[in-house]
């Protein structure tokens, strides 16, 4: 009896706020008024009007709502979105198996979509216009995923204490003259294994694990809180060099908060390559399709949208990541960080050394 | 007590009462039960291996760490504050009495991140520091937010309200004649605590603790956001990081083991303890006017009970919300379908709760499962019943996408609380006379109608006590609604926690600050409610 009375008080629900999902929602695939009214094709179209796509977004941005919202007006695809961590998303994908909806697979750092293809849970992209649109090493090999935006991990730090040329190369922080100069967060985090993988395929695990071991031998701290806290403590004055992307510190330079800002001019933005002309880490934001996708179209018009001028401009604008489309002009705040060369090192990698990554790190006792 | 003893022992007879019971344990203990068996059948390998062989002994010892600090910190916030607001007179005494039940509000993982923002080496109280004695950030120490230490204090701040609630009831119901017995003995106010209310009041506060330290083992939110490695975050990693969900369950048992040892403690610490009901024990003794030096000092420890545990984390939180604006980010939404699901789900667990309280007082069979099931479900993290509920989904066939995925969201919640409900609910009766059940069956009324007219009735006492937390605490689950909300449902607790683990606590400050909002007007009414009661005790 209490079961069905919850059951059915539980559906009420359901039923009440389904409706309020979607903008202008409407399933049966009847044309917007503009529609009938003008009885052209019009800019808006009906959400729904076209089918349905089911979006599982590691990404939690205000910015991007508006970006589905965007994308429906344009095609008529209704959005359905579910955001959550990366690796939330993978296991619940996993668990639901075959019943998973998910056409679309949207993560950041390559590493997290090497953990989606590594687990059987995404398709080859078909081939399209993208290839031609955005750099090779931007498009997984066998077209697993394809990336979206970049992001540079690099360091902040205080030009009063330090020099640039103490920050040029990732084998700098490694020199005994940066002793309790270093604040970086803990190494289970996805972008410090990233980085940590491709120091292993540029260096070989030995260097690698030396340069680990003198980190922590520099450190201020134990690794504690995310980029941002690095970079604060670097403006305290309590370390003074702090591993962050980029964004983190653009976003700060744009923040509200006077705090915020004042914390940011107090520090310098460098990107240290992995040495002389073997480049910086670049590392992406992108999109797989999803190893049940049921709305392969609509996934891929999605794709098309992303990576149109419209699309690029929704997808960083707010997050401050670098586009990865030539002639779209970069969000605001980001003229502030250096001019750098992509790197070569093929994205796959950084999911092929993750654990390796993650036990040079516990070896090194960087927690 | 006196109706389960009459009964011995023996197989349950299957009358209805029985059977609903039986009904209301499985679905509160199925969740567990299936995340359990999938552990233990499915196995482990390798992952399992490892983590026993590198991590177990860590994270164990972290989470009972966490609970041993949190235990004290919650001893030490809600004793005395209950104590002197129960027995004593001072200034501000009025509102304390239901200020210092605010903090239920605030859930463990926005106090996390406004501690963690306010007392780190760039927030507002070191910047002050240095600001002050012109040292730099160098020359200090400074406690760190992100430790086990920290981690205790945000959780002690965010659950002892549960002790201070249990110890204040017990305390304002001390029988009057043993105090002025033992005042007339020449017993000390120091010898009058120790020695007489204490014991007498240990039981409820036991209770209070034991419920604050199986929700302090169950916590995500805080301790991930904090990097401190309990078993729950454990669990986490080792479904993330190994994709071993059976891993995870294996986790979770010793999880639930370690809250059924805090159960196990709280009976054992209860033991013969406790006073004898009477009926004079209404009678809420006279408070007794403390010095003005007492007094004053009183109130600020007080007070500074209050800053610690909500003023200071709530403002800041408040302050940074100002500072940077309002995002152009969804709210409303989000803030309904919060209410919505918290309504929904705490209904169902209160339901849940009634039918286990009042099975329990049928036979000792129906309270062992109702107790059994539901101390499984409190102790065991959100995200351990989201996982059964998620394997149950895929052999059945349903997916998340679905509305299905409410369905189970709440039943998750109503798992997950109903031992919360199920407190005040118990606690209603044991404020009733044992003698009530004993005289209505030497009246002649039958088991049903006992169950009608005496039982119910007297549960009912507790309800918009258990109503209540029920609600505030489905609003601030976190795990299990990150994994099994539908799409396009965001609500508050999510969203707050995707900024703050984003690092984007501005955004996640207002979604923080609305739950909380939220649960004050129910906490308020609780808090106003139990004050209430307490006076027209007092008077009558």
């Amino acid at each position: 009896m209490k079961t069905i009375a919850s059951v059915s008080f539980t559906a009420l629900l359901v039923a009440c706020s389904d409706g309020g999902a979607t903008p202008a929602g409407s399933d049966d695939g009847t044309p917007s008024d503009a529609a009938v009214e003008g009885g052209v094709a019009t800019e808006s179209m009906e959400a729904g009007s076209n089918g349905t796509l089911n979006i599982y977004s590691a990404r939690h941005y205000d910015s991007d709502k508006l970006m589905y919202e965007a994308f429906e007006d344009q095609t008529g695809i209704r959005v359905r979105f579910r955001e959550a961590g990366a690796n939330q998303l993978l296991e619940t994908m996993r668990a639901e198996g075959e019943n998973s909806p998910a056409d679309l697979i949207i993560a950041s750092d390559a590493g997290a979509l090497w953990r989606f293809k590594d687990a059987g849970l995404t398709q080859p992209l078909p081939e399209g216009e993208f290839e031609d649109l955005i750099p090779e090493r931007l498009v997984e090999p066998g077209r697993q995923w394809v990336g979206l935006a970049r992001r540079i991990r690099g360091v902040a730090y205080d030009p009063e204490r330090i020099s640039p040329d103490q920050v040029d190369e990732w084998q700098d922080l490694a020199d005994p003259s940066l002793e309790g100069e270093i604040c970086v967060r803990s190494s289970t985090n996805i972008y410090n294994l990233s980085l940590m993988a491709e120091m292993i395929e540029k260096w070989g695990a030995e260097e690698a694990q030396s340069w680990a071991n003198a980190v922590v031998a520099n450190m201020a701290r134990t690794p504690q809180g995310g980029d941002t806290d690095q970079v604060e403590a670097v403006a305290a004055g309590l370390c003074s060099v702090a591993i962050t992307n980029h964004y983190y510190w653009v976003r700060m330079t744009q923040s509200g908060s006077d705090a915020t800002r004042e914390a940011a001019a107090a520090t310098q933005i460098a990107f240290p390559s992995f040495g002389e002309g073997e480049g910086i880490h670049v590392n992406i934001t992108g999109v797989a399709m999803a190893a049940n996708a049921q709305n392969k179209d609509e996934a891929m018009e999605f794709v098309d949208y992303l990576l149109s001028a419209d699309g690029q401009h929704r997808l960083v604008d707010e997050t401050k990541e670098i586009p990865v489309i030539d002639d779209v002009t970069w969000p605001q705040g980001l003229g502030a960080i250096p001019e750098f060369e992509d790197s070569d090192t093929p994205l796959d990698t950084f999911g092929e050394r993750q654990s390796e990554a993650q036990r040079i790190y516990d070896e090194a006792g960087w927690n | 007590m006196q109706a389960i003893k009459a009964s011995s022992f023996h197989l349950p007879r299957l009358n209805p009462v029985a059977l609903i019971t039986l009904a209301a344990a499985s679905l509160i203990g199925a969740p567990v039960a299936i995340a359990i068996f999938t552990g233990v059948i499915g196995g482990g390998g390798d992952a399992w291996l490892h983590i026993v062989s590198t991590q177990l002994l860590g994270y164990t010892m972290t989470t009972l760490a966490v609970i041993g600090l949190t235990a004290a910190l919650i001893l030490l916030f809600a004793v005395p504050t209950a104590w002197f607001i129960s027995l004593n007179e001072f200034p501000g005494r009025g509102f304390f009495e239901w200020a210092l039940i605010l903090p239920l509000a605030a859930p463990g993982y926005v106090l996390a991140y406004a501690w963690a923002d306010a007392a780190d080496v760039a927030g507002p109280i070191q910047s002050a520091l240095r600001d002050i004695t012109g040292l730099s950030a160098r020359d200090y120490w400074f406690p760190s937010v992100y430790s086990i230490p920290g981690l205790s204090f945000v959780m002690a701040s965010a659950l002892f309200p549960y002790a201070y609630l249990t110890a204040r009831a017990a305390f304002s119901n001390l029988s009057l004649c043993t105090m002025e017995a033992a005042r007339s003995l020449g017993a000390s106010p120091r010898r009058l605590f120790l020695n007489v209310a204490l014991p007498a009041a240990r039981p409820a506060i036991f209770a209070g603790l034991a419920l604050a330290l199986m929700e302090t083992a169950a916590d995500y939110g805080a301790a991930s956001y904090l990097g401190v490695q309990t078993l729950s975050v454990g669990i986490f990693r080792a479904w993330h990081s190994f994709s071993e969900p059976a891993v995870a369950a294996r986790l979770a048992v010793l999880l639930i083991l370690i809250a059924f040892g805090l159960q196990f403690i709280e009976r054992v610490a209860r033991g013969r303890g406790g006073i004898q009901q009477t009926a004079t024990r209404w009678r809420t003794p006279r408070r007794q006017k403390l010095g003005p030096v007492a007094g004053w000092g009183v109130a600020i420890g007080c007070m500074m009970v209050l800053m610690l545990s909500f003023v200071i984390p709530v403002s800041r939180l408040i302050w940074v919300s100002a500072e940077t604006g309002l995002g152009q980010g969804q709210i409303v939404r989000p803030f309904l379908n919060s209410l919505t699901l918290a309504l929904a789900g705490s209904a169902f667990a209160f339901v849940l709760a009634l039918t286990i309280t009042i099975g329990a007082r049928q036979n000792r069979f129906s309270q062992f499962i109702g107790r059994f099931a539901a101390g499984a479900g409190y102790a065991a993290p959100g995200i351990v019943l989201a996982l059964g509920a998620l394997f149950i989904l895929s052999w059945t066939g349903f997916s998340v996408a679905g509305p299905a995925a409410l369905i189970f969201l709440v039943w998750i919640y109503a798992s997950r609380f109903t031992a919360a409900g199920a407190e005040p609910l118990n606690a209603a009766f044991s404020r009733a006379p044992a003698s009530l059940g004993n005289a209505a069956r030497s009246l002649g009324a039958s088991r049903f109608q006992r169950l009608v007219r005496v039982d119910l009735p007297v549960a009912m006492s507790g309800a918009s006590a258990a109503a209540i937390i029920l609600f505030v605490e489905t609003l601030k689950e976190l795990p299990a609604t990150l994994m099994l909300r539908p799409f396009n449902w965001d609500t508050l607790a999510v969203q707050a926690f995707a900024y703050a683990s984003d690092e984007r606590l501005a955004a996640a400050t207002l979604p923080s600050l609305l739950i909380t909002a939220a649960g004050l007007g129910p906490v308020v009414l609780l808090s106003l409610q139990l004050t209430r009661a307490g006076q027209s005790r007092a008077a009558g």
